[in-house]
Formats: C-alpha cells, structure tokens, sequence
C-alpha cells in the first residue's frame, strides 16, 4: 500500500466518503447493491478525490434498523455478496489509496444474533449475562429515551425467558453488558477479525452507552472509558495504526473524554457544529459556529475531530438548545414528514433549495475548517431526498449513475429495488446524475473534486491551527489556518447579499494573498484592514505568501 | 460642490457591517459610565428572551461623555446565559456606539438613531435611556413588540404613577396634545419609546432636525409625526416610573421650555394637520391605560402658591401682550385671591394655554421668554390643583383629568380662532 507522509496519523489528512454498499451499485441485478458493484466504482471515488471510504453495516442481519441490528459480526450480509467479495473490494480500494473504515456497533445486537438466541434461551444459559436483565422495568430511571418517537421504555419484556432485557436503541436491539469479561473478548475477537483481513479502522457506534450504573445517565461512565482504552491498547499492540472513531453525539467538553489522553479514540464527530453550520447560512451571522467552536476543548496531538454536513441517520438536534431547534425545525423542516426523533430527515441539497452556491458554501466550510470531512455519498451531485419512505430511508436511496434504467444502480426491475429512486423532476436521477455532471466543467460534481483537490493538496487544512478573525460584518466568517509557514485565509460570506469586510490582517502584513481555486494574486496586505467583497454566499480561500 | 452628511464615515462603516436588521434599540447617551451598562444587559436580555431568531443591533448615540460611557457600551462583553453550555440568541447581537456631538442633544441622538433605522432597514425600534433606573426587559420587549408584531408605528410608555407625580403631562402636555392633535396618547414625553422603521424613514425626510425645540425633547414631534402620517400609534403600560435621582431632573422651568415649547413649536409646523381636527380618539392601549397610586404627597403648596402670585405681578406686562384681556384679568383676580380659598378653574386654564399657544404662533414676543412666562400660571393651576386634590382618592383624581381633557376639546374652536387670527 502506498505510504503517507505520517503513516500513524493518516486519518487527519483523509477525506472520509460514506456510503452504504446496498445504496451505491448492484452487480448482480437483484435490486440491492453489493461490494461487487462497489468495487466498480472505486475509480469514481479515487476521480472524486477521496481517500478513505466509511462502509456502513454490512453484517447479516434482519434490517430492521438498516444494519445496525447485527447478527452475525464475522459475516457478509448475503446481499451484499460474500466476505470474498468484501476482500476483493478492500484490496482495490487499497491499491487506488483509499483505506476502509467499517462500521463495529459495539454497544448492542440484534435480537436475532445467536448471543441473544442462547440469553434468552434460559436463565440459566452461560451466555446470559452477555446482556443487561432485569425482573423489573424501574432500574435506571434516570435514563433518557432515544428513539423518542418510537419506544416509550428502554426497558423490554423477553416472553421467553420473562425478564425485561435493556436496551438503548430499538427494542429489538439488546444492549450488550460490558460488565463481563467474556463480551469485551468476544467483541475483540470480532475487531481481530476485520483488522486480520485489512480494514483500516472502525467506527465504533453508540460509544457512550456501554455501561449502566443506577442513579446516573448511563451515558459517559467511567468504566465506559476503561473499555475504550483496553480496546486501544490492544490495537496498538497488535495493529499500529488502525484507527478508532467515536460517535458519541455529545457535547464537545463531554465527547473530549473519549480522547483521553491520546489513549481513546483517534477521532470522533463532532456532532453540534454540523446544526450550527446549517443554522449559520440560515441566520446569516457566523455566531453559532464561533461559539460552538470557542467550546470545542483543545485535544491531543494524536487525535482529530470528524466533521460532517449531512450522513445516513438524520441531522440530529440533540446538541442544540430548543430555541435553536425550534429554528432549524421551521427553517428547514416546515413539513412535518422531514423530522424524525430529534432531527431532519433531508439532504444537503434540498436542505440547501437547491442553491448551488449555499451547496458550495457548506462543502466549502467542511473542507476549510479544522478536522476530517465526511462527505456523504450523493452529496458530491446534490442528490434529492424523499421523505416519505419512511424512518430514515429517505436519505438512503440508490446511488443516481446515470439518466438510464434505474439511474444505473442495477439492472433489476425498478420493483426490485430496495428502495425506490428519487424521480421527481428536480432531484430525480434523469436531472442529477454522475454522468451528466461528469460531462460538465461546471457541474457541482467537477467543483466539488477541485476542492478537494486543492484541499489535499495543503495539509494546513488537516492539521493547521484556527484562528478566527473577528471582522465587525458578522454575516463574514473568516479564519486562518497555519501549519508552520503555510497559510491560508478563508473567508465565507454567509449571507445571501453582497457583503464588504474590512480583515485585519496586521499579522500578515506585506504577505500576498493567492486565491487558491484561480491562483490569482490579490493587492498585498498593507497597513490598512485588508478589504474584500464578497457576493452572496461567496467564500474565498487564499494561500498568504511572502514573497 | 457635494453635500456634507451628518453621519460620520466611522458611523456608517459601522452600520455597514451590521447589515439589514430587524430591530434596532437605540441608546443615547452623556456620562451615563454609572448606569449605562445596566440599560445595555437590560435590553441583550429582552433581545434574547424575545427576539431569540431576529437581526438586532443596539446603538449607542453619545453627546460627548467624558467618563467612558462610549468605551464601556463597546468593550463589555456580552452577559450570558450558562443554562445551555453558554449559548444565547441565535444571532450576534450586534453593538456599535457613535459619538454624534461633543454635547449632549436628544435632537441629535435621535437623528442619528432614526437614519441607522432607515439605513439598516430596521422594522421596529425602541429608545431607552440609560438614566432610567427601572428600565427591565420587559419595557422595551414591550414598546417593540407593538411595532414588530402589531404593525404599530409609535408606541408610547404609560407608567404607573403616585398621585402627585407627573402632574405637568396629566394637566397640561397630554389634555392639550390629545385636544390638539385628537390622538389620547399620555406620554408624549418620555424617556422610553418604539417606533417602526417606516416612522423613522419619514421622520429622516422632514427638515427639522436642526430647529432649536428638537435638541432636548424630540419624541413628541416623532409621535405627531406619525398621526400626521396616518400611521398608527399605540400605548404599552410599563409600570412605575422611577422619580429621577437628584440633580438629574430638569427643573420647572427648563421641563417647561422643553416640553411646553416643544409642544406650541410642534403645533407650528403641524399646523394644516391639526387645525379642522375635532374630538380626539383613544389610541390602542395594552395594559392599563393609567394607573394612580394613593402615595405621595404634595410639597410645598404655599411656597408654590406665593411664586405664582409674585410671578403673575412681576410678568404684568408680558403676560398682558400674551393673554386676552379679560382671561388677564381673571388670573389677576385669583392672584389677589385668599391662599385656602384658592382655585384656578380648568376653564380659565384652558383658556390661559390656548392663548399662549396663539401668541407663540404670533411671535408676540420672544417665543422663549414667552413659554417661560407660563411658569408662574402652571404654579397657580398647580397649587389649585393640590388644593383640591390633597385628600382626592386616585379615582377622583382621574375623573377629573378626563374632564380636564373634555375642556381642552371643548375650547378647542376657540384655540383655532385665536390661531388664525392676530389680536
């Protein structure tokens, strides 16, 4: 495999690409995409610039919570074609440099999984304390329910056996008791597994959940961090690096824990500057990132935050307060079909109206501010949502190819499909499609692999520091990144009318601004705050040299 | 040759970065460093308890502070809610402070105040004054929001008062402007008001700004302004009204030249608007429209009585070119009159104001010397008026403000024929 620079810290100069096998391309005509029909599609991702690939669940399992209701955690879901064929396509993505990160929902099962078969199976069965039992349903009343829309306990009646199992999620997810020994083995013999065969790291979903204690939240416990760190531990003995990523949808001084001392996790999202972004275009004031960012702990020099716009589940809004959500429910989810839970079931597109240049503007910030993007498969095209379908299906319809049969996911009768195809005339695949915008030098498919172009091409966007300027035009948003001697401005006008701004920029006096897209100079900076004007939703970024 | 502007460039790069907004709160000041920063949380609270999702900037207008009134309004930063991990309004709030003279014009603050609302396109407005020891959010939540949410263009403070206080807007300044202009708003004058962005823009066109009775009270002609528009005006009940701290308060003489002389100079330049006007309607209310307390009591009465009638000998012959002949005579005769058995009937009183409005119009003498001239007859109602009232349960009191009001209509005919007519 071809070496990075700093071969342990690969995943602060990636540009993670989410996608879900069944969504991206079918290979075998059955309706349901498959690693076969990945791996045709990896030249497309190396094209789009990408250089890693975020896979989720691909397990056996009954689908009742789209994957993450595992049954089987050393298999492939026959779907999705066989662990040869997961093989195949590792190793092609390996050779075209993109490294794979596979999803390890550690915290539960499904309740199909042969674990939970034998739990329930009696009281007495050795695998019964592999889940959290309970003759009552009043233990950890102080626990919130997450689902909120669709489980009223988290707590769940086994007939079976007839005890009540606890569960975070679903209740046909069962929570796993990281209490005893003989789970954490179990679970890294599963990572030993995937590791073995080559996968590059995992995200590790629900993180916070994994133990229970009375009288707490359950979220966050001490002994949660303690597993963390032995599953660490033992993947830096064993496998050096391969990396960890947290999904805790927590606040940040919360979510910093899972760092530890560089002993955690690698990375971890982070989940309240996504709605910040989105409410910041809205409002047009760059308030609410500033301020979630002034929140953000510093964290060690091994680890990286993972930013996002938009991904599978919906844009949630746990971390935001019920003003904010209040806010972003009337300005982006007026119809009551796009919310779910706590969140917005859509697109960045749609989201977005169709504007090109808020898509822009986004995509722009995600890639410009500190941390790992993540780029969510369609986005690059501004693929259309359909809130109808139900859950979160909405946002998970199949990858749109081409403006031919079934959008050139499969060959299948459209019928087939596991999901029906975005067709309306906006969004729909005969109007967005990876062809059509292949063709063109213009389309958002071109502009968005120029930037991530010119994105890999600095690592001041990687690992560069922040450091916000404060203009007195708040709808601008401007920062500059440093890596030692490169620099880098960016500057985003968040509103959707022309804006002048005065930067001081006395730091950086006599340096020349390059605009990084045209590789225009711009009239050094003097003693005077540098003034620019930028049209509505306009960003700039300027490489600042001293020449 | 290019027109100067009175908006410095500093003000307008300023205004520049803040963009459109919705509101606008515009704060004007002259060494308020004491209470200054009192005022500007006061109304971060009201914008992020009310006004959570809207554009919103407070501008400090400053006559020229010597005790870092300006440097304090900028470098404070702003108070914040820890309840949700420190975040507050969804926008900035934003904060800018312009030094429009270097001494104090409420005229001036005001122009300013009204040209950053038109500029930034602001939709409602309020003014507060530093000096208000009370002010709380809900003021100023409540004179914006009349305008924000209502499509009010002027709304005026009501405050609850005792009953002694406030008796020169109960007696003379609302009786006469609502006669007058036919609109029932109590407080013309005061230290708190909103207004909509549509008011300021047309406020801004009128060439007025530089005239001598704009500098201290400037908020009466802003309201007759808006119902010579034909928009609409509006009360908010806010509640007491604080007593001004010591020193702080104009005296009755300077109270009168500023507001009594705003008043006939604003009947001057309305005067088309006002003239074929009758009767007067009430304008909408929220809250109470008055409230009197019990407390209080009079001071003075007797020093008052003697400055009246020491006032109406020593202003013989200027009151006598002011005033008819026979109302002239009536004043003397009260003044002559036993000080227990004193009163000075509203009739007469309405009267006496009415002439003097005309002789203003007239330029009969000094237009200042002539409102100072009311001084001493406003001591002689006024020592009437304690007289009568002293043991006047607020109910009473009130019946007989309004039956103040009806004489000031009723009279009113003759207000316009002395108007429109040189004696």
């Amino acid at each position: 495999m071809p070496q990075l620079l700093d071969e342990s810290l690969w995943y602060k100069d990636a540009v993670i690409y989410q996608l879900h096998v069944r969504t991206f391309c079918d290979s075998n005509g059955d309706g349901i995409g498959d690693f076969r029909g990945l791996t045709t599609k990896l030249d497309y991702l190396q094209e789009l610039g990408i250089n890693a690939i975020w896979l989720l669940p691909f397990y056996p399992s009954p689908l009742r919570d789209d994957g993450y209701d595992i049954a089987d955690y050393t298999s492939v879901h026959p779907s999705y074609g066989t662990l040869q064929d997961f093989k195949d396509f590792l190793t092609a993505a390996h050779n075209r440099r993109i490294r794979v990160i596979t999803e390890m929902v550690v915290n539960h099962t499904s309740d199909q999984h042969p674990w939970f078969q034998e739990a329930r199976s009696s009281r007495d069965n050795p695998k019964r304390d592999w889940y959290v039992w309970s003759d009552t349903d009043t233990r950890y009343q102080d626990v919130r329910i997450i689902f909120v829309d669709t489980e009223m306990s988290n707590w769940a009646w086994d007939p079976i056996s007839k005890a009540y199992y606890w569960h975070r999620f679903f209740g046909h997810q069962p929570d796993l008791n990281y209490d005893n020994p003989a789970v954490r083995q179990a679970m890294w013999e599963v990572m030993k597994f995937w590791l073995d065969i080559g996968v590059d790291g995992f995200r590790l979903d629900a993180v916070p959940y994994l133990i229970e204690r009375e009288g707490t939240s359950c979220e966050n416990l001490p002994e949660t961090h303690e597993i963390i760190r032995e599953f660490r531990q033992r993947i830096d003995l064993a496998y050096p690096g391969k990396m960890l990523l947290a999904e805790a949808n927590q606040w940040p001084a919360d979510v910093r824990a899972y760092f530890g001392n560089g002993d955690e996790f690698h990375m971890a999202f982070h989940f309240p500057l996504m709605p910040r972004m989105f409410m910041a275009v809205k409002l047009e004031d760059r308030k609410p990132i500033i301020e979630i960012l002034e929140q953000t702990p510093q964290i060690p020099p091994n680890c990286q935050w993972c930013i996002f716009l938009r991904n599978h589940d919906e844009l949630t809004l746990e971390m935001v307060t019920s003003v904010e959500r209040d806010y972003m429910y009337d300005e982006y989810a007026g119809d009551k079909a796009m919310r779910i839970n706590l969140g917005i079931r859509r697109r960045l597109a749609p989201m977005m109206e169709n504007d090109r240049r808020r898509v822009e503007l986004l995509t722009g910030l995600l890639l410009s501010m500190p941390g790992t993007p993540i780029i969510y498969y369609g986005d690059e095209i501004g693929m259309g949502d359909n809130v109808y379908l139900g859950d979160r299906n909405g946002v998970r319809t199949p990858m749109q190819w081409n403006g031919g049969w079934n959008a050139g996911f499969s060959t299948a009768d459209p019928e087939r499909l596991y999901s029906p195809l975005i067709s309306n005339p906006v969004y729909g695949y005969q109007a967005i499609n990876v062809d059509s915008q292949r063709r063109s030098a213009h389309s958002l498919l071109s502009w968005t692999k120029s930037v991530i172009q010119t994105r890999n091409a600095f690592r001041v966007f990687s690992r560069g520091s922040i450091e916000f300027l404060n203009p007195s035009n708040h709808r601008v948003l401007a920062y500059v990144r440093r890596l030692g001697e490169e620099k880098v401005l960016v500057v985003n006008n968040l509103s959707n009318s022309a804006q002048a701004v005065e930067l001081n920029l006395q730091m950086y006096k006599r340096h020349i601004p390059i605009e990084m897209f045209g590789r225009n100079l711009f009239p050094r900076i003097g003693d005077l705050p540098y003034l620019l004007t930028l049209g509505p939703y306009q960003f700039y970024w300027f490489r600042l040299r001293r020449i | 040759m290019a027109e100067e502007s009175f908006l410095a460039d500093d003000f307008l790069r300023q205004l520049m970065s803040v963009g459109e907004v919705d509101l606008l709160v515009g704060i004007p000041s002259h060494n308020h460093a004491s209470t200054l920063l009192q005022a500007l949380h006061c109304v971060e609270e009201t914008l992020r308890q009310n006004f959570v999702r809207e554009r919103a900037v407070i501008l400090n207008v400053d006559g020229g502070s010597t005790d870092d009134t300006r440097k304090l309004f900028i470098e404070s930063s702003e108070r914040r809610d820890v309840a949700h991990k420190g975040l507050t309004s969804l926008r900035t709030i934003h904060r800018i402070s312009v030094e429009y003279d270097r001494s104090p014009s409420q005229g001036l603050a005001l122009h300013h105040i009204v040209a950053a609302a038109d500029l930034l396109r602001a939709r409602a407005c309020a003014v507060v004054s530093p000096g208000t020891t009370n002010l709380t959010s809900n003021w100023v939540a409540n004179l914006l929001r009349p305008v924000y949410r209502e499509g009010l263009d002027f709304v005026a403070p009501l405050y609850a008062r005792s009953r002694f206080q406030g008796l020169l807007a109960r007696d003379l300044l609302y009786p006469m402007s609502r006669a007058v202009f036919g609109q029932r708003i109590r407080e013309l004058y005061s230290d708190e008001w909103g207004f909509s962005g549509r008011l300021a823009t047309q406020c801004l066109e009128k060439e007025v700004w530089q005239e001598e009775a704009m500098r201290a009270r400037p908020e009466a002609w802003m309201a007759i302004t808006a119902i010579g528009g034909g928009l609409k005006c509006g009360q908010y009940f806010l509640g007491p009204k604080p007593a001004s701290p010591a020193g702080t308060s104009p005296d009755l003489v300077d109270a009168i030249r500023q507001t009594v002389g705003n008043l006939f100079w604003c009947m001057e330049i309305n005067e088309p608007q006002w003239l074929n006007r009758s009767s007067s309607q009430p304008v909408p209310t929220f809250g109470p429209d008055h409230e009197l307390s019990s407390d209080g009591v009079p001071a003075s009465p007797e020093k008052i009585f003697d400055l009246f009638r020491s006032g109406v000998n020593e202003l013989e012959p200027i009151l006598a070119s002011i005033l008819a002949p026979e109302t002239h005579a009536q004043i003397k005769a009260i003044a002559l009159s036993d000080r227990l058995k004193f009163h000075f009937a509203a009739e007469l009183w309405v009267k006496t104001l009415y002439e003097f409005a005309a002789s203003y119009h007239h330029s009969v003498l000094n237009r200042d010397h002539l409102v100072q001239a009311l001084v001493p007859l406003y001591r002689g109602r006024l020592y009437s008026f304690l007289l009568e009232h002293a043991n006047s349960s607020p109910e009473v009191m009130e019946t007989r403000s309004e039956m103040v009001c009806q004489e000031f209509e009723r009279q009113k005919p003759y207000l316009v024929e002395r108007w429109t007519t040189k004696h």
